[in-house]
């Protein structure tokens, strides 16, 4: 028994639609960092360098 | 505050969640919500479900964590530490639900997975009994745990405490047969959060659509309706129909009440009940097949 063409079709459809979605929130992230000039991945360095002195 | 926000949660993912669906069970059995539905084979079947992947499950998840992902990645580990909460809460999110919509959703539309995800959809009855109902094969392969697992140990385990721990309240409210979302549509006031409410969660209305035994009151919705947490997948994708209506009966139609041990370990164990899709020469779909009906005896 074969899923039908459609299904298959739509399947992949939104799978395409799905890869957007799942980097939606990483973009928008970035987005807010680029706008604010914030950079928590250097801070956080900093943080743990400090703690290892 | 935060610290007693922090706290609740931590006991919600260990033994809170467990707690709360024996009591929500003992409420709506004590209601004769089952219907007398819950037989000695279903009750097997519900409390074998409720209690295995807890002992087999996590042990597989801290194998990932502790010793899987240290090897493959090495120098991974809290890499991604840095994201601010709300940013690493909505990454989950989204990864997470997304991740077990597809996996639920691919279980429905293509046939050769569908046996192993039946055994969710096999009870007559909604409730906490056959929340945690599922065939041990589509429980070890849960995608998302591995996914949000993998998250944990780049770093982001503190958004991960509160995302499944709303997530796992979401889901079992979903599937309970107290119909708590009922007011939502029916008091004015209410009305407005219930639409924003059933467009962006599950609730009892549109999950029990997903659970009917047949599309043809209009209300039943079992080749979609496929969201956990989220329900706005199914409104993206045009898988999900919103009829604020619960339907007339639970299960599949084809249902032969097949042995506990095969619902759960098939296919290591098959069924000896004829014409199952758990049986040895069984259809993979039982949906599929032609019903005989016998035309009515007409008197001359």
């Amino acid at each position: 028994m074969k899923t039908d063409k459609i299904t298959q079709q739509r399947i992949v459809r939104d799978a395409l639609i799905s890869i957007v979605l799942y980097a939606l929130p990483v973009l928008l992230m970035l987005l807010s960092f680029s706008i604010s000039g914030e950079r928590p991945w250097k801070q956080h360095t900093q943080t743990i360098v400090k703690a290892s002195r | 505050m935060l610290h007693y926000i922090e706290l609740v949660f931590r006991n919600l993912n260990g033994w809170g969640l467990p707690v709360i669906m024996l009591i929500v069970g003992i409420v709506e059995f004590s209601f004769g919500l089952y219907e007398n539905r819950w037989t000695k084979n279903e009750r097997i079947l519900d409390i074998v479900c409720f209690v295995v992947p807890k002992i087999v499950v996590r042990p597989l998840i801290a194998y990932v964590g502790v010793l899987f992902l240290p090897t493959l990645l090495p120098d991974a580990k809290n890499i991604f530490a840095w994201v601010p909460f709300w940013w690493g809460f909505a990454i989950i999110a989204v990864g997470d639900d997304l991740t077990q919509y597809w996996y639920h959703r691919l279980h429905h539309q293509l046939p050769w997975l569908w046996r192993f995800h039946r055994t969710h959809h096999s009870a007559p009855y909604m409730g906490m009994a056959m929340a945690s109902r599922q065939n041990i094969i589509y429980t070890i392969f849960f995608s998302q745990i591995y996914l949000t697992t993998t998250l944990v140990y780049l770093g982001l385990g503190y958004p991960v405490l509160f995302v499944t721990g709303i997530k796992a309240l979401i889901t079992t409210a979903a599937h309970s047969s107290i119909k708590w979302d009922k007011p939502f549509y029916t008091i004015r006031w209410l009305q407005p959060i219930g639409w924003v409410m059933e467009r962006l969660i599950s609730t009892p209305a549109t999950h029990h659509a997903h659970h009917a035994d047949s599309n043809d009151d209009g209300v039943g919705h079992y080749k979609g309706n496929f969201g956990n947490m989220f329900f706005i997948w199914d409104i993206i994708f045009g898988t999900g129909i919103i009829t604020r209506q619960y339907p007339s009966g639970y299960g599949i139609k084809h249902y032969k009440e097949e042995e506990w041990y095969a619902q759960f370990l098939w296919p290591v164990f098959k069924s000896k009940r004829k014409g199952s899709e758990l049986a040895v020469d069984g259809p993979v779909v039982g949906d599929s097949e032609p019903v005989l009906t016998v035309p009515p005896l007409v008197k001359a």
